[in-house]
């Protein structure tokens, strides 16, 4: 078997739904022996689905399955002595400590930033909270609808629409969860590499608004400093952007003048945009809205499917908007091995989405499918920590897991 | 115990990214402390060099000063600047010089691009043995599909993003520039784990990383529920499947929102009491979540007749004081105006040789020991004599010689 990449860290996650999860999720594709730490009702994503068809059930949500794959799962109730110090034994056996509780419920366990470098000096404590640790709004809740928005993301969407009346949106699905769980995961993982070297340990402190925001950089800069005017309602006209086929939509893009050229001749070089003045940006951009009609209507006679190819052949980049079940089908996706298939004890064998980056020493795999409750208790506490039997009994006696 | 070294301190990455989903990467691994390398032809330079000033009066858009647009000014913080014509065999030469005192070689090109101009995985570890190679492309390097062009509005397409984006009764819309910029974070995050590796093993490695399959891997609970119950997700605008109310309100003013998401029953209470109904609370149409989410539309009503007469921010601050989750539904203008962001040193001042001070988003991350002095993306070519002549050692001759073939600038 070859070695996975991030072999040897131990990773203690103490975090609900998606970012703290998806985070841990990255190292432990990538081989980190995460251990999540939840209480004895278990993550709240166990209880969102979605679900199969026999309906609700703990082991059974596919938020939870998909994000917890390669952990193994203990359960502890923080509140009870026997299990707060259960939880510092494992602060001491950890090289990272993933931490997605509320504001402050750590530190409200006196377990703040110095508590716990001092039960572990070498440990990358990485938070993930909504506003940050630090500054006025720290502690304010936030979630995917309020962060999305904050961030000035949600404002610009729907993309491309006319009437200012109608409110922005959303992006739909985990967006804020798993942006977040992807800016944790580098930080996280540049500080252990830090650590291996110096045997220094940091506090990784990411505030999912601040997530939001960072991706937002090129627009909020435009808007202070050139003169541009980024809103939902476009302040020029569109250079294509999506667009309605006859099955469904596309979206196009032909930012350069030689991609137009191309998709005018796509289009059997029609009339009215004949002419070397169309292959200017500037004249794009001033008279798209002119011939919006025509090209509209030449696209809802084509098949979203066919005219993916046809155009991708003239080198213009054209995407189908795709369903989950046409993603699934993709013959891209298939070609690449892209999904995984992960065998389940209570839902059985399914495919799962897997990783972007196809490594050519250390692939990313699933090593175990997500942990049922508790699952591990006896497996972490007795193993790793060193718990006698008789301390184990004690554990579960004071209702600690 | 050496204290207060960067995380990636003595790392280097020659850059050959353009656009938006290289050059974010690279940026993150200089935030961390890497030194990075930004390679570009002088003949073909970065796109994000090439845009328009906009709005003008003017009929015509001006094109933008190579060293000064947004897009390059936010997405290239400390980095390096070289200019090499990387279609010369002498300009890939010296490409290969960079890479053998690199640790790291990024780019974002069409796929097979590096390996046309000779620059392949294979080339270059034949001049650094453990070098780590990342191409991010549209759809990867293999498969049917490896030729096809992307920008991030496709990928979101493609990948079953954009599908679930909008409102339920209409079109369904694709996401923007952020597809880069996450795609940028993930392949951060494989190249920090191939780093990790090769500290254990001194082993390098090449990784293929598709735009396409980084947008899926973030809806994999969306995925994972349609293989298990074959229902397709559909939009849903800002709703939520279980909880209401959460979604936009409109405030006093033209575009002014908030967005609110209550989660229980107390946060509901909470509420109630705010906009002077507490007997909402009370009432069986909103008495749990279940009721809630099926009165929701009257919900709506109700919460807006309130909303929509008064101040915006006003409002935010009586809800987040009551201790629920709300906020401003921002536009790039006024979240300047957010002091949390600036207590937290969320944005970076830097000094642009051409354009004066510039107060940019700076990296979404704290991290303690890890204070960066954050300098301005490089003019064009800024650091070819620190690159060609100290890094690679280039002599007067080879250099005399480079520019008459105008290999370098």
């Amino acid at each position: 078997m070859t070695r996975l990449a991030l072999e040897g860290i131990k990773v203690v996650e103490l975090a609900t739904m998606v970012a703290g999860p998806y985070c841990s999720k990255m190292l432990a594709d990538m081989g980190a022996d995460v251990i999540k730490v939840e209480s004895p009702k278990g993550d709240p994503a166990r209880q969102v689905g979605p679900f199969p068809k026999s309906g609700p059930h703990p082991e059974r949500s596919a938020l939870f399955l998909y994000n917890n794959t390669s952990k193994r799962g203990v359960t502890l109730n923080l509140d009870v002595a026997e299990g707060f110090d259960a939880l510092k034994r494992l602060i001491k056996w950890a090289d990272v400590l993933i931490d997605g509780l509320p504001f402050q419920r750590l530190k409200n366990l006196e377990l703040d930033w110095e508590a716990i470098s001092l039960l572990n000096p070498s440990i990358v404590y990485t938070s993930i909270t909504p506003y940050g640790l630090t500054g006025p709004r720290a502690g304010v809740k936030g979630d995917e609808l309020t962060l999305i928005h904050a961030g000035s993301l949600g404002n610009l969407l729907p993309t491309r629409v006319e009437n200012i009346d109608r409110a922005p949106i959303k992006t739909g699905g985990y967006f804020v969860g798993y942006h977040g769980g992807l800016t944790a995961a580098v930080a996280t993982l540049a500080a252990v590499l830090g650590q291996r070297t110096t045997g220094q340990g940091r506090a990784v402190d990411i505030s999912l608004y601040e997530v939001i925001l960072a991706m937002q950089r090129v627009s909020i800069a435009g808007n202070r400093y050139q003169r541009s005017n980024w809103s939902r309602v476009p302040d020029r006209p569109p250079a294509m952007g999506r667009m309605e086929t006859k099955d469904g939509y596309v979206v196009i893009g032909t930012p350069e003048d030689h991609h137009f050229i191309a998709f005018r001749e796509l289009m059997g070089n029609p009339e009215w945009i004949a002419g070397k003045d169309w292959e200017s940006l500037a004249y794009r951009t001033h008279h798209m809205m002119d011939v919006k009609n025509e090209l509209e209507g030449w696209m809802r006679q084509q098949n979203k499917h066919d005219i993916h190819h046809r155009a991708a052949k003239m080198g213009i980049a054209v995407g189908p908007i795709n369903t989950a079940p046409e993603v699934l089908a993709d013959e891209q996706y298939a070609a690449r091995g892209y999904f995984t298939d992960v065998d389940h004890p209570e839902v059985g064998k399914h495919r799962y989405a897997g990783w972007p980056y196809q490594m050519s020493a250390t692939p990313a795999q699933v090593n175990r499918p997500a942990p049922l409750l508790g699952q591990h208790n006896q497996e972490v506490f007795c193993n790793e920590l060193g718990y006698s039997a008789e301390e184990f009994k004690q554990l579960q006696l004071a209702g600690a897991i | 115990m050496e204290k207060n070294q960067l995380p990636l301190e003595g790392i280097r990455v020659a850059d050959f990214c353009w656009v938006y989903a290289g050059p974010y990467c690279t940026m993150l691994l200089g935030c961390l402390g890497a030194e990075v390398i930004k390679v570009e032809g002088h003949k073909r330079t970065d796109l994000t060099r090439h845009s328009v000033i906009w709005p003008l009066e003017d009929p015509a858009p001006t094109p933008m000063p190579v060293n000064q647009s947004m897009a390059l000014n936010s997405l290239n913080l400390n980095k390096k600047s070289v200019t090499l014509d990387l279609s010369t065999p002498e300009g890939t030469a010296v490409a290969k010089r960079l890479v053998a005192v690199s640790d790291i070689v990024v780019d974002n090109m069409r796929a097979g691009s590096m390996k046309r101009m000779g620059m392949s995985y294979e080339e270059l570890r034949k001049v650094k043995s453990d070098i780590i190679v990342l191409s991010s492309s549209s759809r990867g390097q293999g498969g049917p599909q490896k030729d096809y062009a992307g920008y991030a509005t496709i990928h979101h397409a493609i990948g079953g993003g954009a599908y679930i984006t909008g409102y339920p009764d209409d079109a369904p819309c694709h996401s923007l520039a952020d597809v880069d910029l996450m795609n940028a974070t993930t392949a951060a995050y494989a190249i920090l784990a191939a780093l990790y590796h090769r500290e254990q093993t001194g082993e390098g490695q090449f990784i293929d990383f598709s735009q396409i399959e980084g947008v899926t891997s973030l809806l994999g609970e969306s995925l994972l529920g349609y293989e298990m119950n074959g229902e397709i997700p559909e939009r849903m605008g800002n709703a939520h499947p279980q909880y209401a109310p959460h979604n936009l309100y409109r405030c006093w003013g033209v575009d002014r929102w908030l967005a609110l998401e209550v989660h229980s029953d107390e946060e509901f209470a909470s509420l109630a009491r705010v906009i002077g109904q507490p007997g909402l609370a009370e009432d069986s149409r909103f008495a749990d979540m279940a009721s809630r989410k099926k009165n929701e539309a009257a919900l709506n009503q109700i919460i807006e007749e309130w909303t929509h007469e008064r101040d915006r921010d006003w409002v935010v601050d009586e809800f987040c004081q009551a201790g629920l989750a709300a906020a401003p539904s921002r536009n790039g203008h006024d979240i300047y105006a957010d002091p949390h962001l600036h207590e937290r040193g969320a944005f970076v001042t830097v000094d642009h040789p051409e354009l004066g001070e510039l107060e940019l988003v700076g990296a979404p991350w704290k991290m303690s020991g890890a204070d960066i002095e954050i300098q301005h993306a490089p003019l064009l070519g800024e650091h070819n004599d620190y690159v060609l002549r100290e890094l690679i050692g280039l002599s007067e001759a080879e250099l005399a010689d480079l520019r008459k073939k105008e290999v370098i600038m």
